[in-house]
């Protein structure tokens, strides 16, 4: 390399402050993209198909403030029912009995496999394969029985496609979780002369729990969306609300941006609160970070990460 | 004549093929302390493991205060104990670790309360008392509300004996209680090790701090290969031992002290 000699009045490199690199691409890259932003923009504020006007006249109506209540009550239902069996699952999973550790892979297996659509649908017609559902002795005399028709509703068979499916991933999860709990603190434990349940309950699901529930957010999340599937069992969601208006005004558009903006508001409220758990969580025990309102965002989990 | 509060009796403990204990006879006294000494891979943490049935021996019995560990009568016929009454059994022999297995989620003083009030069902506040009055004892009662995160190894330890003496045990067994600690903290669990002694704990000690095993001990067992080669006062069997493999292993560990 050729050295230029250095201009006679430079001045000395601790006064002055480097000028900082300049990213060219950024600055391109960043305007094409503002100019597509503002193209879509644009499009969604003066296209006439959009209707506005009828998506505010049916933004809370009535029986879409409803199906929101539907959608969240299935949401709810869904993970709680799917949690609870998810638990008893990995346990089974993990336990020494071997026809436990079968009948929890076989039921992973199944509801990990069958896509939640299909059960719905399955479950709701469950009254072709088992005409007459009883309690009893099995092989033997029956105490109890019911017409499946009656006991199957669109809900039941809502609710189960999504439990269960919800269960197999669940159980997966904590299974891990309590997985990756070490084996010490479970010896420490029998030291203590803790029972097994005392030492599950008070010692490992604890701790189990704070590594799983991240991943149970995204569930939950996930969950939310997969509600909209029981629109083919009719059954009034959030979604199916819509399709009944539409159905009978025309206005599939504006309604479709009904639902679109009340599934948007609800992610959006699910995903700030999972962010803050988490943070909660990922500080060490005892200290929990103080951090402004504003850096526990969206997206701040993200942008932490590409900090680091 | 006193029975001995602990006595093993023909114990074999095998991983697959591989014989880790080769049939082990000891005793230890009320009051004693007893040092397992060897080098790596000799079966000394196997043999402690034993004790409590965190391993399950493959033959041979251990007998704590002349009961079977682990096992039961049933007239004539001999029972294996399952995990719960085996739990019983283990509320009498506390156990410290290598590496603390203190509860992460529960600060110091919950770590201490936790198994007399969940296990012994201790009223709250009387556990609390008691639990101040041991980590007063281990030098931990202004740290009773930090988590172990915060706590350096030394720390760490201390709170982990407060813990099994929480349940007060008739017996401590400690494995290698200072090997991975930081050397400028070993002193201070030794020191808290001493002061149990003292107190008249009967203790077995897995350990290779010789100085300790010397001042503490009692007893001094030195094991090879799965057996116990010497054993005996732990100022004459460091002085003057009679076998081959210990005085070999003795010049390898006291060259570096």
């Amino acid at each position: 390399m050729r050295r230029t000699e250095p201009p006679k009045n430079r001045p000395s490199i601790h006064d002055v402050r480097p000028v900082p690199v300049r990213n060219v691409g950024q600055w391109l890259g960043g305007a094409v993209l503002l100019l597509l932003g503002l193209l879509f923009f644009q499009i969604l504020v003066t296209n006439q198909n959009m209707k506005w006007p009828v998506v505010a006249q049916y933004l809370f109506d009535r029986k879409i403030l409803a199906g929101l209540g539907m959608t969240l009550l299935l949401t709810f239902l869904a993970m709680v029912i799917g949690l609870a069996i998810g638990v008893v699952l990995a346990i089974m999973r993990l336990s020494s009995g071997r026809v436990f550790r079968a009948v929890s892979w076989a039921w992973i297996w199944f509801f990990r496999g069958v896509p939640p659509l299909v059960q719905m649908i399955f479950w709701y017609n469950l009254a072709l394969l088992l005409p007459e559902t009883s309690i009893g002795i099995p092989f033997g005399p029956k105490l109890m029985s019911w017409n499946t028709n009656d006991l199957i509703t669109p809900f039941s068979a809502a609710i189960m496609g999504l439990a269960f499916t919800e269960s197999a991933y669940a159980a997966e999860m904590i299974r891990a979780g309590i997985q990756a709990i070490s084996h010490g603190q479970t010896e420490a434990a029998a030291t203590l002369g803790m029972t097994r349940g005392q030492t599950l309950r008070r010692i490992v699901l604890p701790q189990a729990l704070r590594i799983v529930i991240p991943p149970i957010g995204n569930d939950t999340i996930s969950m939310l969306k997969f509600t909209s599937l029981v629109s083919v069992l009719a059954l009034p969601d959030l979604l199916y609300s819509a399709q009944m208006i539409y159905a009978r005004t025309y206005q599939t558009i504006p309604l479709l941006i009904v639902a679109t903006l009340w599934y948007l508001v609800l992610t959006t409220i699910l995903t700030l609160a999972e962010h803050l758990i988490e943070h909660r969580l990922k500080a060490s025990p005892g200290q929990i970070a103080r951090r402004k309102w504003w850096e526990i965002g969206l997206f701040g989990h993200q942008r932490a990460q590409v900090q680091a | 004549m006193i029975p001995p509060l602990l006595s093993v009796e023909r114990l074999r403990k095998s991983f697959g093929t591989h014989e880790v204990l080769g049939g082990i006879d000891m005793q230890v006294n009320r009051g004693d302390v007893t040092c397992i000494v060897g080098p790596s891979g000799s079966g000394k943490s196997t043999l402690l493991r034993c004790l409590n049935y965190l391993e399950k021996p493959t033959s041979g019995v251990v007998f704590l205060m002349g009961e079977p560990v682990g096992l039961r009568w049933r007239g004539s016929r001999l029972h294996e104990m399952s995990f719960n009454e085996l739990a019983v059994q283990r509320q009498r022999m506390g156990m410290v670790f290598q590496g603390f297995h203190l509860f992460p989620h529960k600060t110091a003083l919950e770590n201490v309360i936790e198994a007399p009030v969940i296990v012994k069902g201790i009223p709250r506040d009387q556990a609390v008392d008691e639990a101040m009055a041991l980590l007063d004892k281990v030098g931990m009662r202004d740290r009773a509300h930090y988590y172990p995160a915060q706590l350096s190894g030394g720390q760490q330890q201390r709170t982990a004996i407060a813990r099994s003496l929480a349940m007060k045990p008739e017996l401590m067994l400690f494995d290698e209680p200072t090997s991975a600690l930081d050397p400028e903290l070993v002193g201070e669990v030794l020191a808290t090790m001493r002061q149990l002694a003292t107190d008249g704990m009967t203790m077995v000690v897995v350990t290779h701090e010789m100085g300790f095993a010397r001042d503490v001990g009692d007893h001094l067992i030195f094991m090879d290969g799965g057996v116990i080669v010497e054993q005996g006062r732990p100022a004459e069997v460091l002085s003057r031992p009679t076998q081959d493999r210990t005085k070999s292993f003795l010049s390898r560990v006291l060259l570096d002290n």
